[in-house]
C-alpha cells in the first residue's frame, strides 16, 4: 500500500472543474454506484473494474456513516480502483483441446475433426476452465486533495492510468488533466511560452545547438 | 497560455516529452556543476541534489530503454556521458533531494513528469489518519522542491546565456567530465532568488 506504507509511484492530474458543495452527501453515493461488483457468473471472462477501500480490496462500501473514515480523511479522498480479470493459461488450454480433439476423432474414426465441432469443443473447455479460474487481481490506490485539486493515482502505466480517469469521471463527473511540468511555471508565463518552443539541445561534442525531436 | 491548465494538456504535454528530456539532463548537468547544492531562492532555501544510482537512456524516437547505469557515482560516470556523446536521451533518473533534514530518493520519468519508487524520510506518527497526513505533506514537499527545480531550469533555459555559455560548457563536460569555470555562475541562476514557486506546500 503506496499511500500508508511503502514507495509511491505515481502520476500527477488536475482536476478539472470545481468540487461540488454537497460532495459529502453526493460522493458516497457516487463511490458505490461505482464500486467494484463480483461479477454475476463465474463464466464472466470480461474484465471488471470498480472502486474499492485502499485498507482491504474486499470492501466496496462507501455510503455508511463507518465507512467514511475510511476513504475521506479531512480533504485527502482515497479509495482503490480494483480491475479483476480472469485470464485461461493459454499452453494449458491448447494442451487440454488438442486432447479432446483427439479422442474425438478416434471415437468417430476420422482423421480430423470438422471445424464446427473443434468450435464446440472450445467453447465448453473455455467455459469449463473459466469456471476452475481465478482472476487476475490489480489494485491502484487513488488520492485526490479536494482542496487543491490534484490526484495522483498510484500507477504509471498507460492503460491502468486511462481506466482510473474514465472511472473517475463517471463516479464524481469530473475530469482529469494529466500534470505538465509547464505547469510549475504558472505565474511565468513568458517564460512557459518560451521553453514551449525551444528544440531539444545537441548535446553531443560536435553538435549543432539544437536538433530536431520526433 | 503556456503552463496553465487546459482540457488537452495532457495531449499537449504528450506531445512536447523534450521539456522532461532536457530538464533531465539539466539536473544531472547542474547537480555535477553546482556540487550537488543550489539554492533555489526563498521560500525553498537551500537543497541538495544528485544522481542516485540510475539513469537510463534511449533513442530519441523510442520509449524504450536503451541503456541502463546503475551503482555507486552514476552520475559521474564516463559511460553514462557516453550515451549523451552518442546522442541517446535521458529517458528516467533517480534523484537522492535533501531539504533541511529530510533526505528523498526519487525516479523521474516520462512527459508528466510521472514519480517512481519515490522513499519518503523517515516518520512514524501515531495512527491512521496522521500517517497519511504526514505522508502526503512530505509528498508535498518533494513535489514542491521538484518544481523549485524545474522553475530554475526553465529560467536557465530561456536566457541567453544558455547557448553562449551553458550548452557549450554542457557539452565539453560530456566529453571530458570537467566543468569549465566560467559555467559554474549563471544569470538564470542569479535571478532563480525571485522566482520561486508560488504556492507554499
Amino acid at each position: 500500500m503506496g499511500l500508508f506504507k511503502g514507495a509511491l509511484t505515481l502520476r500527477r492530474y488536475h482536476v478539472d472543474g470545481e468540487l461540488p458543495d454537497d460532495f459529502r452527501e453526493r460522493f458516497p453515493e457516487a463511490l458505490d454506484d461505482h464500486a467494484f461488483k463480483e461479477p454475476a457468473s463465474v463464466l464472466h471472462a470480461e474484465e471488471v473494474v470498480g472502486w474499492c477501500h485502499v485498507h482491504n480490496l474486499l470492501d466496496t462500501s462507501f455510503a455508511q456513516p463507518a465507512d467514511r473514515q475510511r476513504w475521506l480523511y479531512n480533504h485527502y479522498l482515497v479509495a482503490g480502483l480494483r480491475v479483476d480479470k480472469k485470464v485461461l493459461p493459454s499452453k494449458l488450454f491448447r494442451a487440454h483441446l488438442d486432447k479432446r480433439i483427439a479422442a474425438w476423432c478416434e471415437q468417430n474414426q476420422r482423421n480430423r475433426a470438422p471445424a464446427s465441432v473443434r468450435q464446440e469443443m472450445k467453447e465448453a473447455l473455455e467455459q469449463e476452465m473459466m469456471a476452475k479460474t481465478l482472476p487476475r487481481v490489480q489494485v491502484h490506490e487513488f488520492c485526490w486533495n479536494l482542496a487543491d485539486g490534484w490526484v495522483f493515482f498510484h500507477s504509471t502505466s498507460d492503460n491502468a492510468n486511462d481506466r482510473f480517469r474514465k472511472l473517475f469521471r463517471n463516479t464524481f463527473g469530473l475530469g482529469t488533466t494529466p500534470f505538465s511540468p509547464l505547469d510549475f511555471l504558472t505565474d511565468l508565463p513568458d517564460v512557459a511560452e518560451s521553453l514551449e518552443v525551444q528544440g531539444i539541445s545537441d548535446y553531443r561534442p560536435d553538435g549543432s545547438d539544437e536538433r530536431g525531436w520526433t | 497560455m503556456s503552463g496553465q491548465r487546459s482540457s488537452d494538456g495532457g495531449e499537449r504535454s504528450a506531445g512536447l516529452p523534450h521539456l522532461t528530456v532536457e530538464f533531465f539532463v539539466w539536473l544531472w548537468f547542474a547537480s555535477e556543476r553546482d556540487g550537488g547544492t543550489m539554492n533555489l531562492g526563498e521560500p525553498i532555501g537551500v537543497v541538495d541534489v544528485w544522481v542516485e544510482e540510475r539513469l537510463s537512456f534511449r533513442a530519441p524516437e523510442e520509449d524504450r530503454a536503451r541503456a541502463v547505469f546503475t551503482g555507486e557515482n552514476t552520475g559521474s560516470a564516463m559511460e553514462a556521458r557516453a550515451a549523451l556523446a552518442a546522442g541517446k536521451v535521458v529517458r528516467d533518473l533517480q534523484l537522492h533531494v535533501r531539504r533541511e533534514e529530510r533526505e528523498y530518493t526519487v525516479t523521474l520519468r516520462g512527459p508528466h513528469l510521472d514519480l517512481a519508487g519515490v522513499k519518503l524520510p523517515p516518520h512514524a506518527p501515531e495512527g491512521e489518519d496522521e500517517l497519511l497526513y504526514e505522508r502526503m505533506y512530505l509528498y508535498e514537499d518533494l513535489w514542491y522542491v521538484l518544481g523549485g527545480l524545474y522553475r530554475r531550469f526553465a529560467l536557465e533555459r530561456v536566457a541567453p546565456a544558455w547557448r553562449a555559455q551553458t550548452l557549450p560548457a554542457l557539452r565539453h563536460w560530456v566529453a571530458t567530465g570537467e566543468i569549465p569555470e566560467a559555467a559554474e555562475t549563471t544569470e538564470a541562476s542569479e535571478d532563480a532568488d525571485d522566482a520561486g514557486p508560488s504556492v507554499a506546500p
